[in-house]
């Protein structure tokens, strides 16, 4: 996770600098200031969470001299090979931008399958 | 057909980003070739004012949100896991929910076509307050909004998943130093779009809001701010102009490399380079908006200028790559050699560009239309063919025919610049971007004619490639002889395995040793 945390890091430390730098001289341009800052923001703490809560992750990646046989028994999790809800999520989604635009009924039926989806696909990671 | 629409495989999902954006490119190019028709000679007719706006409007949007940038994360989905050992993306139902967003996002934009009243027509920038006016632009506008929504937030889960892949799912031995180029540009372009596709999010949810929930953000009657639109927009939009680089970057990298047999040459400093260009991009938003006088144009120009850095340190690396290899100038290397020379043109220009004084008097000509295009698509879009004819062996198991492949290069390069360096001489006689006709006046009517012939020898030069797709698919289908599983002698990860690759990718995986595995087995 070292490159992780160097990586987010330093794009907070240069959104940082670039942020302070922006609103010295152009001081009169809120929108900038404020833009360049939430994105630091966002940047720190996604560095904050890898240093506090992945602290002690070991990556098999991260080990120059690992073999395949060391790393044999390794557990990445299960991977699904096919599963129903994506297209419906991305169709339901769809629908309920659109109520936006002509009906609150269509819009609240696509929330509805997404929620739906959302809650069988919950089902079957757990099956798997 | 239901395996396809329900697979969560990273492979078939890389495919069917590439067949959706290429099928996007077609439409998206029948639309440049109606802009070229119109323009071809002056005070023509062939298209009225609402349907030119139309067109070059969906050109603009189907080119970026749903060509060039989709077809680099397309490319990230198939290769990634291939390329650093893994068995899958990180998340692939999420993967698979992404690519349907991003889908569905281009038959709503392009279903404005359907709408009475027509498409979007504001322009791929939809400035306020044009596009806050609902009665003028109808419905079509509207799909385009939120359209563009949901690619965004396909687009936002997509870069979340590639991150997490790279970072956690390397195979033992895969350290980040040993990564592919491709890789780290991937890991730079989704970093970028975290930063600055969620201004997009915002700006269009702002817009939505405006048109239909009584808002007035961008509505100076009521005390909205139109340059507030303009900054939430390019916040987005120059990091965007880089997303749709970043990828084809890599590209570029792993076929010289490969293309020049040797290893590549000043690996740290082209990372370096990515994340500079990455960070610096963010720093630029308002290159876009030097002559509307509200922002501060020193500060803008000097972090503009300053791109030009990185982007020379990649040139030099690509250069030193192929000093004294033994090169072999196969199709994809032409493309790469072709996307060189082009982006070359399009930097240079840029580079003038980022200068106020210049910018002044090119703003909304066509020596912008030549500077965009020449990095977009002289760039881009010749990187984007180099990596189709790189990589269609590993993706379905067919090499495409050199030949054909070599006159597709020779066509298109040909009608790229045929098409667009007449554009920079249009700009310098004044013509105006984004109008359906012109008058008769100084050059503009001979390089105008020139233009058009020269997207005729373009569009000639595309429809190569896919008769050479029909044809090669059709004659290995007869063979019935699988390609090898290295056919280029590439170096990287994804050449270990089969062409095309097993379901979770690996039969065994090599020992990872250095920046090249696949040689190193060879070689041992």
């Amino acid at each position: 996770m070292k490159s992780f945390v160097g990586i987010f890091g330093c794009s907070a430390g240069f959104g940082f600098v670039i942020a302070l730098v922006y609103w010295w001289v152009a001081h009169e341009e809120t929108v900038g200031t404020v833009l360049l800052g939430v994105m630091t923001a966002a940047l720190v703490f996604a560095a904050i969470y890898a240093v506090i809560g992945e602290r002690s992750a070991r990556l098999d990646g991260d080990e120059p001299d690992l073999t395949n046989a060391d790393a044999a028994g390794e557990d990445l999790g299960v991977f699904t090979t096919s599963s129903p809800y994506p297209i419906l999520i991305a169709a339901g989604a769809g629908l309920g931008l659109l109520g936006l635009l002509w009906s609150p009924l269509i819009g609240i039926a696509g929330l509805t399958v997404v929620v739906l989806c959302l809650w069988r696909m919950g089902a079957e990671s757990s099956r798997v | 057909m239901i395996e396809w629409m329900t697979t969560t495989d990273h492979k078939k999902i890389g495919i069917m980003y590439m067949v959706a954006t290429m099928t996007f490119f077609v439409i998206a190019g029948i639309l440049a070739m109606l802009i070229r028709a119109q323009l071809a000679r002056p005070e023509n007719d062939f298209l009225s004012a609402h349907a030119y706006n139309q067109i070059f409007t969906l050109h603009g949007t189907a080119m970026i949100f749903f060509v060039i940038a989709p077809f680099g994360l397309g490319l990230a989905n198939f290769l990634v896991p291939l390329q650093i050992g893994a068995p899958d993306v990180a998340y692939p139902r999420l993967n698979a929910t992404a690519f349907w967003m991003f889908a569905l996002a281009g038959i709503v934009v392009f279903s404005g076509f359907a709408m009475y009243g027509g498409a979007a027509a504001t322009g791929w920038t939809a400035y306020a307050p044009l596009s806050e006016i609902a009665e003028g632009t109808g419905a079509g506008q509207d799909l385009w909004l939120l359209g563009l929504l949901l690619a965004s937030v396909s687009t936002i889960l997509t870069a979340l998943n590639l991150i997490v892949t790279i970072f956690l799912f390397r195979a033992p031995g895969m350290t980040m130093w040993r990564i592919p180029i491709f890789e780290w540009e991937i890991v730079a372009t989704a970093v970028l779009i975290l930063m600055a596709f969620p201004s997009l999010t915002a700006v269009l949810a702002m817009l939505l809001i405006d048109r239909h929930l009584g808002g007035h953000f961008f509505d100076p009657a009521f005390g909205g701010n139109p340059i507030l639109y303009q900054h939430l927009f390019w916040f987005f939009g120059h990091p965007e102009v880089y997303v749709m680089i970043l990828p084809y970057f890599g590209i570029i990298t792993e076929v010289v490399a490969t293309f020049s047999r040797k290893p590549v040459f000043g690996y740290v400093g082209l990372v370096i380079a990515a994340f500079a260009i990455a960070g610096l991009s963010i720093g630029v938003w308002a290159h876009h908006m030097f002559t509307t006088g509200a922002v501060n144009n020193p500060f803008f120009s000097a972090v503009s200028f300053l791109i030009a850095v990185p982007t020379g340190v990649k040139f030099v690396n690509w250069i030193g790559t192929m000093w004294k290899g033994s090169i072999e100038f196969s199709t994809p290397m032409l493309f790469a050699v072709g996307f060189m020379l082009n982006f070359l043109i399009g930097g240079i220009t840029g580079v003038m560009l980022a200068s106020p004084p210049i910018d002044y008097d090119a703003h909304d000509s066509y020596f912008i239309v030549n500077h965009f295009h020449y990095t977009l698509a002289g760039g881009s879009m010749f990187a984007l063919f180099a990596a189709l004819y790189f990589w269609f062996p590993k993706m379905f198991g067919v090499r495409l025919n050199e030949t054909l492949g070599k006159w597709c290069f020779a066509l298109m390069f040909a009608g790229f610049n045929v098409t667009f360096i007449p554009m920079a001489f249009m700009g310098l006689e004044g013509m105006a971007r984004r109008v359906y006709t012109y008058p008769n006046i100084a050059h503009l009517g001979l390089l105008n004619a020139i233009a058009t012939g020269g997207s005729v020898i373009l569009a000639i030069g595309v429809m190569v490639f896919f008769a050479d797709v029909a044809t090669s698919v059709f004659a290995a289908a007869r063979r019935r002889v699988p390609v090898a599983a290295n056919p280029w002698g590439g170096y990287s990860l994804e050449w270990a395995t089969t062409s095309p690759p097993p379901e979770f990718n690996f039969e065994e995986l090599p020992p990872i040793r250095s920046r090249r595995p696949v040689l190193d087995t060879v070689n041992s």
